[in-house]
């Protein structure tokens, strides 16, 4: 017996159809008015194309009445959101779009909106989570989800180019991607010159402008081939693909410079392991795991892991590492620790906090290693409010403590020039005594040929 | 029969004209040029590997897909 719970925050603004809960099952429904394209779609064998290729989420349809059709999708163990992907990513979710835009079109459909929220990565890949985004396509329109690509994919991705991938975070505040406008003035003007940016960006801005005061929808609405369609989708894909990012990483050579030689290096690794090994987890989350090195240690051991980094270059280049060896079970995303997502959108919850997410995902083990220095040395964070924060959504917590000895650590506490006194608290009785307020200390041990001290915690 | 639920922006649709004249122009002109260097040997054919085009194969002598 299906029951509707509670219908899924996100998934109120297309008519065709919304998310529910059904307990621990999301599923969805169909909605009459949606129900020639959903057969068109299963009868003409798009959806089997889509799902078999890995482009679409495989559904099962679970009932079917006049009222409604319920389908049942295939669970995704952690949704990221746009904000939370690195450039690759990011570039990646924008050329599987068009890809899809470019199969519908050939087989008489449109993605009728391009919202970078459509995608999500699953399985080492980005994957189309909404079944219900195509439509029928008319002869000679327009592509109306066009400037939804462009404020969503294409016009972020050419921001990052010159301006770093930080640029994503902008998708925080434009939960319907950024503004056009604001895109076309971000840019340097030589991008003026560019044949695919200046008519899919400043163009486009001066026309949005232009036209913004059509209140009764009465300009004529200029008529497109399918081949120009076709040309647009095909030009966007090509330089999309080519993008590349100018920026240099912050940790991404960080191993080759690590304060500790390589048999420290295999002593923490083993560490690791011996210390997950028994817990059989299901679920890892690995916090400031740069490109997953350590979390790769336990890989065999756990079903489904997170690999957070404050960097977006670890994190492309963990995906990959992820793509060439066609690790299914591991999901790297751009996280801050200082500053989380948070929940956006209508009533705050359309797009869950990170901390919701990771609630909701509850993993059996969370590791944060060599990252406790920054948290407290560069943001000020006292212990005992870290341990708040891990204690949100972990349950067994693997910490790793460098010591004042260690020489990053070192290094930050120098930068403190005249304040270095206010940082006095940074040792292991204060980091035990804030842990110990949510957490039970389990086991202890030095990391041999460092100044490190690796912590097992359980959640009080 | 079109239900837009959405705003799609009147200026987002009038561009696409410009837009895919422009492409036009610059995928004709690169898909001659990389006929040419085909021919002159500069380059050879690429794989599929990132091509925008969806594997079409008929699947109908494999064994029932769980997707259906």
């Amino acid at each position: 017996m299906i029951k509707i719970n509670n219908t899924h925050e996100a998934s109120f603004r297309d008519p065709s159809g919304y998310m529910f809960h059904d307990d621990e099952t999301l599923r969805r429904v169909i909605n009459p008015i949606y129900f020639p394209q959903y057969q068109k779609l299963k009868e003409s064998g798009v959806f089997k194309t889509l799902i078999k290729n890995k482009l679409l989420i495989p559904h099962e349809e679970t009932s079917v009445s006049e009222a409604r059709i319920i389908i049942t999708p295939e669970k995704i163990p952690f949704i990221t959101n746009p904000y939370e992907w690195g450039f690759e990513q990011y570039k990646q979710a924008a050329l599987l779009t068009l890809k899809i835009q470019k199969y519908a079109l050939s087989k008489g459909f449109i993605l009728k909106d391009a919202s970078a929220y459509n995608v999500t990565f699953y399985k080492g890949k980005p994957i189309f989570i909404d079944t219900l985004s195509f439509d029928f396509y008319e002869e000679g329109t327009p592509w109306r989800a066009y400037k939804q690509f462009i404020t969503h994919f294409f016009g972020p991705l050419i921001l990052a180019k010159y301006h770093g991938s930080e640029v994503f975070n902008m998708l925080e505040a434009y939960i319907d991607g950024i503004p056009v406008k604001m895109i076309s003035s971000m840019l340097p003007s030589k991008t003026k010159l560019s044949s695919v940016i200046y008519p899919n960006i400043h163009l486009l801005a001066k026309m949005e402008s232009k036209h913004s005061e059509d209140y009764k929808a009465e300009t004529k609405i200029a008529k497109l081939s399918k081949k120009a369609q076709n040309n647009i989708i095909e030009s966007l894909y090509n330089y999309i693909s080519k993008l590349t990012l100018k920026e240099s990483s912050e940790w991404g050579n960080y191993y080759t410079k690590t304060n500790y030689n390589e048999g420290a290096f295999k002593t923490k690794k083993d560490l690791i392991r011996n210390w997950v090994q028994p817990l059989n987890a299901e679920k890892l989350i690995d916090v400031g795991g740069n490109d997953g090195t350590f979390a790769r240690t336990v890989q065999d051991l756990v079903k489904h892991i997170i690999v957070t980094d404050i960097d977006s270059n670890a994190v492309d280049f963990n995906l990959k590492q992820i793509q060439e060896n066609k690790e299914e079970n591991m999901l790297p995303f751009v996280c801050d620790v200082l500053q989380p997502a948070p929940g956006i959108g209508f009533n705050n919850t359309e797009r869950k906090s990170l901390i919701n997410r990771l609630k909701d995902y509850a993993p059996d083990v969370t590791m944060a290693l060599a990252l406790i220095h920054h948290i407290t040395l560069s943001g000020n964070v006292p212990f005992e409010k870290s341990a708040e924060f891990f204690s949100k959504f972990s349950k067994n917590l693997i910490i790793e403590f460098p010591k004042r000895e260690d020489s990053w650590v070192e290094s930050l506490l120098v930068r403190k020039r005249e304040f270095i006194n206010h940082f006095d608290f940074y040792n292991q009785e204060e980091f035990e005594t804030g842990y110990g307020k949510y957490f039970v200390l389990t086991k202890k041990e030095e990391v041999a040929g460092t100044k490190r001290v690796m912590y097992f915690y359980s959640k009080k | 029969m079109n239900f837009l639920y959405f705003d799609p922006g009147l200026g987002a649709m009038i561009v696409q004209a410009v837009v895919a004249a422009a492409a036009g122009v610059l995928l004709f002109s690169k898909n001659a040029w990389h006929k040419l260097k085909l021919m002159l040997g500069l380059v050879k054919e690429e794989d599929a590997y990132d091509s925008i085009d969806v594997d079409e194969e008929d699947d109908t002598n494999e064994t029932n897909d769980k997707d259906q």
